[in-house]
């Protein structure tokens, strides 16, 4: 049985008197011990994914239809008080801006002891102990000293580690990173990278789902992938084949347009237009104003995503 | 440091510079101690030859858009000189200065905080032209539509607002603007950070293309090394205020010598998977400014460090040709 399983989501925002539908029949699941990639351009419904699996939906918005199993529970049917006991125990969350999950007017010692307190069986001595040992762990020097912070005392890469620190308290099965280190330095997103590939995922075994959109990071870190466009899953699979042998024509644009591709000065390869905006999705393959290689049944027929190869499932005409 | 590319001279050159800001008392004053300065700059030599780009790479906090604004005078030094066709800028009269004001702009990274939200786009490109009095009304707007097409924008958007845009049209927006005055030397802070990958990939282009149709020269300060390999002659690598190596691009993508150079080049994410990082990474982050580690800035993270670089100060100096840094390692009766 897979670790999380996402069956058929859609999700959808109520906007301007209308739902509109920003991830639509998403499917994928998560193994125990292995890192997950959401890539995609700003605005192809990545987060919405995040926070739908969570349920930490904006007010406006609703799951429309899927199933989200984590084991053998359907996250999409509990009440709050149940998923209130499994975030944090079971599956936890880390965001782009790691102050969004810290509070300023509490000490960080304080912040990771709660945690700890609220879902294991652990007295205050004990809970420090664990507390002391978490930061070291994540590589946080003088963490004495440290659990008497606040916040504000701390630099961007410290305050995601601490609210790293906080997320794994528990030991969940899941762990569902949104950006994580797109707003650090690159020395300090790779030791964040690293300890989630080492500590948690090599050494844990728990299952992330890394959504980002740095295909560096995916390459480097990730197993398997899920390319997004317009709030579907265009491609999918394993990371090495899709990086050596990207197949959908999107995937194949994202990495022509990267500037570290050609060695030598000269133009990049680039996709005109932009990610259209919910109410504006075209019908048939969502991409095809963008695609160089678009037919005329491509602004009628929606491609299914199909399994190609072993490794490697895409949703396009062209493979049909 | 280069002093001579074909015996041309710089068209722009920092010597020396540095730039001090008094801290400011009280919470954060006393959380750091006694130090009483930020050394966001100190003593920047850099040469930027007429046509060439010269991006400035390092990590946040490390002076990088400091340096940026000193070599515009956005802001006053607190020593050094820097020199606009071997005038010094802050030597300049009011005169001078405004005509040094129109051969060197500057674009920003985030163009949603950059542009004014009330004004529509081609108020936002004519107002450079309107503050300088270029040419008449109608000359004026003719210059407008020309810049819109220039950096790939079209009628539609010339009447839209800032927040209509999406972000590499807005990015385009701003680029505009800074070419309204015709200038030989723009800086460029960070101008594709906050975009996609596609959309970065369309602005570079774009930049590219002014560059060699105007013949432009570029500050490019960037975080992004894989940006700078694409993009930039020359690279100047700065940490703590100070730049520790600078080289021509293909030499120092070749064989960084500094290392801090080698650490922050061993930290991209390559989007290969058959290429993985070795994971050999530098303990602890960048230090603050504001208490900077006595001898080598870099010594608590560096991987080399020897005894003597906790108190000696490594010296800038020539190691090849065009080729320079400052390490202990490096210098003559030390290390190697
Ligand atoms: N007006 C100011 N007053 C006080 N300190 C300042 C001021 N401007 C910059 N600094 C400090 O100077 C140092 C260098 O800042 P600068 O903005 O030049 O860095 P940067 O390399 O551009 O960083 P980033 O990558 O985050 O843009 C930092 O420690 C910063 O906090
Ligand atoms: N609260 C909201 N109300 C209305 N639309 C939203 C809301 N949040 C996100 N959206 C829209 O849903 C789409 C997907 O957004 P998001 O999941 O944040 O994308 P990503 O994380 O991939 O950048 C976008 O078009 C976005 O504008
Ligand atoms: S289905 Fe058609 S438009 Fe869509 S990606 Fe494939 S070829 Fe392009
Ligand atoms: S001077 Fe010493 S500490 Fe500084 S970079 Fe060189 S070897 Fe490292
Ligand atoms: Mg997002
Ligand atoms: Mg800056």
């Amino acid at each position: 049985m897979s670790l999380l399983s996402v069956r058929d989501l859609s999700t959808e925002f109520r906007s301007g008197g209308r739902w509109l539908e920003a991830v639509s029949d998403v499917a994928f699941d998560l193994q125990r011990g292995e890192i997950l990639g959401l890539v995609g351009e700003s605005g192809c419904g990545k987060s919405t994914i995040a926070y739908s699996v969570m349920r930490l939906l904006a007010r406006n918005a609703r799951i429309r239809s899927g199933e989200v199993w984590l084991e053998d529970v359907n996250l999409a049917t509990l009440d709050e008080e149940e998923l209130q006991d499994l975030r944090g125990r079971q599956i936890s969350m880390i965001f782009q801006d790691p102050t969004t999950a810290l509070d300023s007017l509490f000490t960080v010692g304080h912040q990771v002891i709660e945690t700890l307190q609220e879902h294991l069986d652990l007295d205050a001595a004990g809970a420090r102990g664990r507390a002391l040992e978490l930061l070291r762990q994540l590589g946080i020097p003088a963490a004495e000293q440290r659990l008497k912070a606040y916040p504000y005392q701390f630099s961007g890469g410290m305050s995601q580690r601490i609210a790293l620190a906080i997320a794994i308290a528990c030991h969940p099965q899941v762990l569902i990173a949104d950006e994580p280190t797109t707003a650090l330095d690159v020395t300090i997103q790779a030791q964040i990278l690293q300890l989630i590939r080492r500590l948690l995922v090599d050494e844990q075994g728990t299952g992330v789902l890394l959504i980002t959109h740095d295909l560096g990071v995916v390459a480097q870190v990730c197993d398997r992938v899920a390319v997004m466009y317009a709030g579907k899953i265009v491609e999918f699979g394993d990371v090495h084949s899709i990086f050596a042998n990207p197949l959908h024509p999107y995937t194949q644009a994202l990495l022509n347009s990267l500037p570290s591709k050609g060695i030598a000065r000269g133009r990049l390869e680039n996709i005109q237009g932009r990610v259209p905006g919910l109410a504006d999705r075209p019908a048939g393959c969502r991409f095809h104003p963008r695609c160089p290689q678009a037919k005329v049944v491509c602004r009628e027929r929606v491609p299914p995503l199909r399994q190609v190869s072993a490794r490697q499932e895409v949703a396009c005409v062209l493979y049909d | 440091m280069s002093s001579t590319t074909n015996g041309q001279r710089p068209l722009l050159s920092a010597v020396g510079l540095s730039k001090y800001f008094p801290l400011e008392t009280g919470l954060l004053a006393s959380l750091r101690g006694n130090t009483s300065t930020v050394k966001a700059v100190e003593s920047v030599t850099l040469d930027v030859y007429a046509g060439q780009t010269v991006a400035v790479v390092g990590e946040s906090g490390s002076g990088k858009s400091t340096l940026g604004r000193l070599l515009l005078r956005l802001l006053q030094p607190s020593a050094g000189q820097a020199l606009y066709q071997g005038a010094d800028i802050f030597g300049m009269n009011r005169a001078e200065l405004r005509a040094f004001r129109r051969q060197a702009q500057i674009i920003l990274q985030d163009p949603y905080a950059s542009l004014n939200p009330r004004m529509r786009v081609d108020q936002i490109i004519r107002e450079p032209l309107d503050i300088y009095d270029e040419g008449s009304k109608a000359e004026r707007q003719k210059r407008v539509q020309e810049l819109l097409e220039r950096v790939g924008l079209n009628r539609n958007h010339e009447r839209a607002f800032p927040s209509e845009l999406s972000g590499g049209q807005r990015q385009r927006v701003g680029i505009a603007a800074a070419l309204a005055l015709s200038p030989r030397v723009i800086i460029a802070d960070e101008p594709t950070s906050s975009l996609d990958v596609s959309v970065q990939a369309q602005t570079l282009n774009l930049l590219s293309d002014l560059q060699r149709d105007l013949g432009l020269t570029y500050v490019f300060i960037t975080h992004d090394l894989s940006v700078v390999q694409h993009i930039s002659d020359r690279v100047a690598v700065m940490y703590l205020g100070k730049i520790v190596e600078e080289a021509p691009t293909e030499i120092l993508f070749a064989e960084p010598k500094h290392p801090y150079t080698q650490v922050l080049f061993s930290a991209i994410p390559l989007p290969d998977p058959a290429r993985r990082m070795n994971w050999d990474l530098p303990k602890g982050e960048p230090p603050s400014p504001l208490n900077p580690p006595s001898g080598c800035h870099f010594h608590p993270r560096c991987p080399q460090a020897m005894s003597a670089c906790a108190h000696t100060v490594p010296r800038f100096q020539a190691v090849g040709r065009d080729h320079g840094l400052a390490c202990l390692l490096y210098e003559d009766g030390t290390g190697s």
